[in-house]
């Protein structure tokens, strides 16, 4: 079934989001408001990284750093 | 295949070679997470002369040392306090403190970061999804929220399904099947144990039906082996007018694996984890089905405290059936959780596991929920007993039911058991985990 779903093409949007938050978090420059919100995104984000761009390779372990 | 009935199309269908190039390279990949960022993994791999470019196939993850319950207790209490040093991100990044029930002794503390939080909910909304539970649903959780792991997690996966919530903390037994009944609720989360208990409470002090004057269709029940025991399930279901689906879980590995609607066996949520079943005495790896081991398992995605090649000691098997009519891929243990290691005894020389009693007393419908084992010696000579109630309505079958209890006992357990008939009401009533077994054996040593 995974064959039906465009994979590649969700992974670059997931690997994207990614990247867009944590610009987000730099601009932010240490506004609380942000950078925890920009947190909790970037842990949903991972969630997609688990659900779909694992499949295609694992990522590299991300947050909690 | 109707895909609507997925949390996750891609990886619960994902062909099974797939699958194990997943589980390796994710393997792989939280052995070196914990290789860097963990004191008490590192010293442990080196020890055991592991790192992480070593692991290169399944037989090498054999290779990798377990981790038990009580060398969790060893380091914990100490820096990083209180977690010690296990612990693989700075403390400011832990935003979850939870510990485990002490069933086994000293309780052990986990701490998550919001990233494992986001991952324990993602693990159940795999098993809310596969039990049915969906956006329409009003799911009542009467749980008290505290420092128990139990069903927190669930309650955050209903929200992220789009579920409406409703938290029956605080209420008595009373207050919550009342308000159960109020808002409609449609769906409900809780132990076996206390799943009974509402319906006892319901008909005996409130004077109601569950399964005709509340609304709840289906029923997501855990951390005891009684959703996985025919006679329990049968009893649970047939109170409540609901379909009653099980998965397994704890603290300290997360909520592994889940029953789908076909209701024929768990599936291990092998996408997020490893499951390893070992024979119980010579700790050779289990493949085939039918054959009662020790699960060791590993958690791939969890960060904060990893879990890796846990020695968990509970008692599972896998199941004989290859596929499921859901078209899930991933593979399904039978029974559910069958038993602890440490409670599976001999008694009077026999195998002894007390989860089998719990088929026969449920199956018997003149015996109330509640039972109590006690294995004692008598000098030299192993002594079993069971203590049960014998429901108001029936006290005139007492010897007739004495007499059913004690054969089916015999076959089930190849034990005598002495039988012991309490009032009704008297024996202890549970709303979490229940401890209906007692090996005083134990105690006098």
């Amino acid at each position: 079934m995974s064959e039906e779903y465009p994979l590649e093409q969700m992974a670059q949007l997931i690997s994207a989001i990614r990247r867009a938050a944590s610009e987000l978090k730099e601009l932010g420059g240490g506004i609380p408001a942000v950078g925890r919100n920009v947190e909790r995104i970037l842990a949903s984000v991972r969630m997609l990284e688990l659900n779909i761009s694992d499949v295609l390779n694992v990522t590299e372990v991300s947050g909690g750093e | 295949m109707n895909a609507g009935i997925y949390w996750n199309p891609v990886l619960e269908t994902l062909p099974r070679e797939k699958l194990a190039e997943l589980q390796l390279r994710k393997f792989q990949r939280i052995f070196s997470w914990a290789y860097k960022h963990s004191k008490f993994y590192r010293k442990l791999y080196k020890e055991a002369g592991i790192e992480p470019g070593d692991i290169k196939t399944f037989e090498d993850i054999r290779r990798v040392p377990k981790v038990e319950k009580a060398m969790m207790r060893a380091i914990q209490g100490k820096d990083p306090y209180p977690y010690g040093d296990m612990l693989c991100v700075p403390l400011e990044e832990v935003t979850e403190y939870h510990q485990t029930s002490g069933t086994t002794g000293q309780p052990v503390y986990q701490p998550d970061t919001w990233q494992d939080w986001e991952w324990l909910a993602e693990c159940w909304a795999y098993i809310l999804y596969a039990h049915g539970f969906r956006k329409h649903d009003r799911v009542f959780i009467p749980f008290g929220y505290n420092v128990f792991i139990a069903f927190w997690a669930g309650h955050y996966a209903a929200e992220k399904i789009g579920c409406e919530v409703v938290p029956g903390g605080v209420l008595n037994t009373e207050a919550r099947i009342l308000k159960m009944r109020e808002v409609r609720a449609t769906a409900l989360m809780a132990t076996p144990t206390y799943l009974l208990r509402l319906a006892e409470v319901a008909q005996n002090k409130l004077g109601l039906d569950p399964a005709k004057d509340l609304y709840i269709t289906k029923i997501a029940t855990g951390a005891e082996p009684g959703g996985s025991i025919p006679a329990t399930k049968r009893r649970i279901e047939k109170l409540w007018g609901a379909k009653l689906y099980e998965h397994c879980g704890a603290t300290e590995i997360g909520a592994w694996n889940y029953e789908c609607l076909a209701q024929s066996g768990l599936h291990v949520n092998e996408a997020f984890f490893l499951v390893e079943i070992e024979d119980l005495e010579t700790g050779e790896l289990i493949t085939e089905p039918g054959k009662m081991g020790k699960m060791v398992i590993t958690a791939f995605d969890r960060l904060a405290q990893p879990c890796i090649r846990f020695d968990s000691k509970d008692v599972i098997q896998w199941s004989p059936e290859e596929t499921c009519e859901c078209g899930r891929t991933f593979r399904k243990i039978q029974g559910g959780i069958l038993g602890r290691a440490d409670d599976i005894t001999k008694v009077k020389g026999v195998l002894f596991a007390p989860t089998s009693v719990e088929e026969v007393v449920r199956s018997i419908p003149e015996l109330g929920n509640e039972y109590e084992i006690i294995v004692s010696r008598k000098g030299e000579v192993d002594d079993i007993s069971l203590r049960v109630e014998l429901l108001p309505e029936f006290q005139d079958r007492r010897e007739a039911v004495k007499e059913e209890l004690g054969r089916q006992l015999r076959v089930k357990t190849n034990l005598r058991f002495n039988l012991e008939f309490c009032e009704f009401g008297t024996l202890p009533r549970y709303e979490v985990k229940s401890k209906r077994f007692k090996d005083l054996r134990k105690e006098a040593k």
